[in-house]
């Protein structure tokens, strides 16, 4: 009960209170430039929600198996090479490199996989797919879960697959409702008559920085509801 | 810490990784391998790249593949016209029929002077915007005159002079963008024959009085035009319409100019051998303004 009021919290963290555009100003490239219009602007909050699933899946992976400290697969191989060794090894330097390398190659075989067997749903990512490759939101999303992997004290408080993936999923979905959000106030921004020198990404940008604030009203929401749920 | 077992596991790492992906990716890129068809790169070179959407498609290359593999006309392109469609149909192998190119007509002839029961309007200055507001000017068929059709256009073929759209037909490439953005469908797309054509700058459809009522210049029904050139002119709805695809430089015009009491009946396009003379008669050259009348349209 208590691991899935866990789940509950980080879910609720990532997709109001930590908000990855409204919290921590990441991802902020797309959220400026595809909010035109709310169709697309919401084709790229699920983009992203899905690029970030993967990406995340597959850093808890690296990150559990083979980069933090007395990794399982790196110690096997390591005792293959020196039997008996006590040498802890520990390759979270490699953490960086080894995310923007999986994210990449992951995303390009996603992309060339959709293209084959679901032309449909390649033609509807169009663009975005090998755009969010580059994406800060994604590698947020990992390195918040490298946190929590290996940089905790306690080993049995470090986060488990299905952590990860609440943060990965709920933070993706929390960015689509951010830029959906920006994508409706940007149609009626439209109609309106905005002065000159704030027209185009500065009144887009102060309208960031209101919902920001307007966010910040989940601020405590989850120690509440961790009181009330526990 | 960096020791040399570090460095030397995670060199390994990091090479084990990368050959890994290569060979996965490698896999994948044969595995999943799509055939293209090499002509929708040949269509997309041969087409103008300006995205503008004339077509009917969302871009150029969208166009590209739904002429090599969907079997769309390769006649759409307005951008590049005759010269697209040839190198268009050759690739495609197929003959190609002449099309007339069609350019935009502002169905409006009313200046600020000539439009009556107009209100002060505060709102948004776009016509899409001001089109939502009921009474901002009397006439509710005519150009509001705020330029949407110029934000539209992506080749400054479009200004607003006395609050009234014009067409400069010499940078007009027939995209129809302004026609699309028009909120009140007072742009159309006519098909030019010839590099001018004869039309009538009018849409609204009210009976005569009440359009006397809204403007000083709007066509009244009256069916003059119909009754001397009844093959070129019809009256439909209380508005005289024209068959801009009947237009020769041979035929007549002059009776009928002279007969429609509201002067609505202009020639647009660019200027024949006859001069500037023949492009609108009666219709006086304006000082370009980019804003339309302040001191009445603001309020």
């Amino acid at each position: 009960m208590n691991h899935l009021v866990d789940l509950l919290l980080i879910a609720v963290g990532a997709a109001f209170i930590n908000n990855f555009v409204l919290h921590y100003f990441v991802g902020i490239c797309p959220f400026i430039g595809v909010s035109r219009r709310v169709d697309q602007a919401f084709g790229m909050g699920l983009a992203v929600t899905f690029v970030v699933t993967i990406a995340s899946f597959l850093a808890w992976f690296f990150t559990w198996f083979v980069t933090r400290p007395g990794a399982p697969v790196t110690a096997w191989v390591w005792g293959l090479f020196a039997p008996g060794s006590r040498t802890v090894l520990d390759l979270s330097i490699l953490n960086y490199l080894i995310y923007i390398f999986v994210i990449a190659s992951s995303v390009q075989f996603v992309e060339m996989y959709l293209k084959r067997f679901f032309p449909a749903l390649f033609k509807a990512f169009g663009v975005y797919l090998p755009l969010i490759t580059t994406n800060c939101a994604i590698l947020f999303a990992c390195l918040e879960i490298m946190k929590h992997v290996s940089g905790v004290r306690d080993p049995a408080a470090a986060w488990g697959l299905d952590q990860a993936l609440a943060l990965a999923v709920f933070g993706g979905l929390g960015f689509a409702l951010a830029i959906t959000m920006m994508a409706g106030i940007r149609e009626e921004l439209d109609l309106c008559d905005i002065p000159e020198p704030l027209k185009g990404a500065g009144i887009t940008l102060l309208t960031a920085g209101i919902m920001a604030m307007a966010f910040m009203g989940f601020t405590g929401v989850d120690r509440g509801l961790a009181a009330f749920l526990r | 810490m960096l020791t040399p077992v570090t460095i030397l596991t995670a060199a390994g790492t990091m090479l084990v990784l990368a050959v890994a992906m290569a060979l996965v990716l490698g896999w994948a890129n044969r595995a999943f391998h799509v055939e293209t068809d090499p002509r929708v790169e040949a269509a997309e070179g041969a087409l103008p790249g300006a995205n503008c959407g004339g077509c009917g498609y969302v871009g150029c290359s969208e166009y590209a593949e739904a002429v090599v593999l969907g079997g769309a006309a390769v006649d759409l392109c307005p951008v590049g016209g005759p010269s697209t469609a040839g190198k268009l149909a050759e690739i495609m192998g197929v003959g190609l029929e002449e099309k007339v190119p069609e350019r935009p007509v502002v169905h409006c002839n009313a200046r600020l002077e000539d439009r009556l029961g107009r209100r002060p309007y505060e709102g948004e200055e776009s016509c899409a915007a001001a089109n939502m507001v009921a009474g901002v000017q009397g006439c509710a068929y005519g150009c509001l005159g705020f330029g949407d059709c110029v934000a539209a256009c992506s080749f400054e073929a479009v200004r607003v002079a006395e609050g009234l759209a014009e067409i400069d037909y010499e940078k007009c490439v027939g995209c129809g963008a302004c026609a699309r953005a028009c909120p009140r469908n007072v742009i159309s797309m006519v098909p030019f024959r010839h590099s001018r054509v004869v039309v009538v700058k009018c849409s609204n459809k009210d009976f005569g009085p009440e359009v006397k009522k809204v403007c000083k210049v709007g066509c009244i029904g009256c069916k003059a035009c119909e009754r001397a050139m009844g093959d070129y002119f019809r009256v439909e709805e209380n508005l005289a319409r024209t068959a801009p695809e009947k237009f020769e430089p041979s035929l007549d015009f002059g009776p009928v100019l002279e007969k429609c009491p509201q002067e609505g009946i202009v020639f647009l396009g660019l200027p024949g051998a006859e001069g500037r003379d023949g492009v609108a008669p009666g219709r006086v050259e304006v000082e370009f303004r980019t804003t339309v009348d302040q001191a009445e349209w603001r309020g």
